[in-house]
């Protein structure tokens, strides 16, 4: 498999480190998940994980913020172990952090200001008349600050995300974790993202991951990317790197290629006997 | 042979297994009383537990009276007891059928209600964008659902047994002519506030505790799927049921029964 996650690029690890996993081990019922993931994601970069479908990639975000357990290995954030808290403390932590769920997961019950506004609400004694300007701000740099007054049943998909790009930021947090940020977005809409992503990293100097499918877009934002397949990092890299990798594998997902060593098709029986088989030997 | 006792060992332990993430989750979340800040929430919960649980019990209350009343006359008019009505109907409401009656109607509309809501949210990923956003879901929303529904039982309860005494009354007296006085100085002297009133509150706040536990721990642990949310919904209405009507037996025999 690939090299040691020690081994990054040297301009890479002079940075400080936010988030260290090692060794991490995870497993659904008796598929494997994770066999030994090592990966390292310093502080006010953005790092890209990737990796073809299934493969785990949410369930690593969901891993980073102490929703899953692993079976063995460490999650450290900032020098704390995640899975070794509290539960008291680890809601503690989650307040330096901001996630983006794939689906939104706007509350319901609430509208798209409230929605921006709660994380606000909850954690800070600030004074309403601030609450709604930094609410405006966060709903104007998504675009959506016309919409504030909609309830999440009223949105698409994309404008849901981008709500919940704004409620994933409105506390200025020091991680952001993206989970699938692209999907279903409007060619415009696709580019103010990017850009957006790209400049609250900036400007405020955040750290954020990124899982996602669209490699052009994630590689052109990307400091640093891993690749994730077969349950291990399969390659990583600077994204000119990567761009440049003559492994058949790195080569076939970065460049999106139909044929190569990942299999398109799920594990299965041949297709051909699969569709011959008789009733008493099919699967 | 090995496979029957396989399957009933492994449902055993499912079953202790999710006994045991009950027990939790119930620790956990009793532990969010409601706090100052957190008030509106435990009063919205009031409301949309209680107060809207109210017309389904008044209106049954009502209807559970009036049965009481004729069925009462009818039985007793062939003693020549029918002075005895207003006993009949406040002891079967205020021992028996208020607190059972009413957290059977309560599972049924307000615990399968609390199910489906915190079930959605769980399948929408709304409980686990909370927790990242450092917020606990169990105190945020399910401390809140688990206090109101604890609270509101007693008092529905207390609706169901006035309307109850008020229906049996409006049939015995206003419709078949039993005396207005023997109907209620006959109630008078035989209930007792402590046997009688005090212990089917008693009843309605374990039922209030239980059914109100059930609908909320089936709503948090189910499988995020529609087919989930319609199982758990389901689970809700029956072991509350089943639960409420077992723990009635135990109550009773403990309260009226020799082993009181």
């Amino acid at each position: 498999m690939f090299d040691n996650y020690r081994d990054v690029d040297e301009r890479y690890v002079t940075d400080t480190t936010l988030v260290d996993v090692e060794g991490l081990h995870f497993s659904r019922g008796e598929n494997d998940i994770f066999r030994g993931v090592d990966l390292r994601i310093p502080k006010g970069k953005i790092t890209a994980v990737m990796g073809p479908s299934g493969t785990g990639k949410t369930t690593l975000l969901k891993l980073i913020g102490g929703q899953l357990v692993p079976d063995s290995g460490r999650v450290c954030i900032d020098g704390e172990d995640v899975h070794g808290l509290s539960r008291r403390a680890l809601f503690r932590m989650r307040r330096r952090m901001g996630m983006l769920f794939q689906s939104g997961a706007l509350f319901s019950d609430l509208s798209v200001f409230e929605n921006v506004a709660f994380p606000l609400r909850v954690h800070t004694d600030l004074p309403e008349a601030m609450v709604r300007d930094i609410v405006l701000m966060k709903l104007q740099a998504v675009g959506l600050r016309g919409a504030r007054n909609l309830s999440p049943a009223e949105l698409s998909g994309g404008m849901a995300r981008r709500v919940a790009l704004a409620r994933a930021v409105a506390l200025d947090p020091e991680l952001v974790l993206y989970d699938e940020p692209f999907v279903g977005q409007d060619p415009i809409s696709m580019g103010v993202l990017v850009q957006l992503i790209k400049t609250v990293n900036q400007a405020l100097g955040l750290t954020a991951v990124i899982v996602s499918h669209d490699i052009k877009e994630t590689l052109s934002i990307a400091d640093y990317v891993y690749i994730i397949a077969d349950g291990q990092v399969m390659a990583h890299g600077t994204p000119q790197t990567l761009d440049v990798n003559r492994d058949a594998r790195v080569k076939q997902f970065v460049h999106g290629e139909p044929d190569g060593p990942v299999p398109f098709h799920y594990p299965a029986p041949d297709f051909y006997r699969d569709i011959l088989a008789t009733k008493g030997e099919r699967p | 042979m090995i496979r029957p006792i396989a399957s009933l060992g492994r449902g055993t332990l499912e079953g202790l297994s999710a006994l045991g993430r009950a027990a939790m989750f119930l620790a956990q979340s009793a532990v969010g009383i409601p706090s100052r800040e957190g008030w509106h929430l435990w009063l919205r919960q009031m409301h949309f537990i209680g107060v809207m649980s109210l017309a389904i019990v008044l209106v049954s209350g009502l209807f559970i009276g009036m049965v009481l009343g004729l069925q009462g006359y009818t039985i007793l008019v062939g003693f020549g007891a029918e002075d005895a009505l207003g006993q009949m109907v406040a002891l079967s409401l205020l021992r028996e059928l208020a607190p059972v009656v009413a957290a059977l109607l309560f599972a049924g509309r307000a615990g399968s209600a609390l199910t489906a809501e915190i079930g959605l949210m769980k399948a929408t990923e709304q409980l686990t964008s909370m927790e990242m956003i450092g917020i606990d879901p169990l105190r945020r929303i399910v401390a809140p659902r688990l206090w109101a529904g604890f609270i509101s039982m007693p008092l529905l309860t207390v609706g169901f047994s006035v309307v109850g005494i008020w229906g049996g009354y409006l049939v015995g007296v206003q419709w078949l002519g039993v005396f207005d006085g023997s109907y209620w100085s006959n109630m008078q002297s035989s209930v007792a506030f402590v046997d009688d009133i005090l212990n089917g509150m008693l009843k309605s706040v374990v039922f209030g505790l239980v059914v109100t536990w059930i609908a909320v721990f089936q709503g948090y642990d189910l499988i995020p799927t529609s087919e989930g949310i319609s199982r758990a919904t389901t689970r809700t209405v029956v072991y509350s049921s089943l639960a409420v009507l077992g723990l009635d037996f135990v109550l009773t025999a403990l309260m009226f029964g020799e082993l009181g």
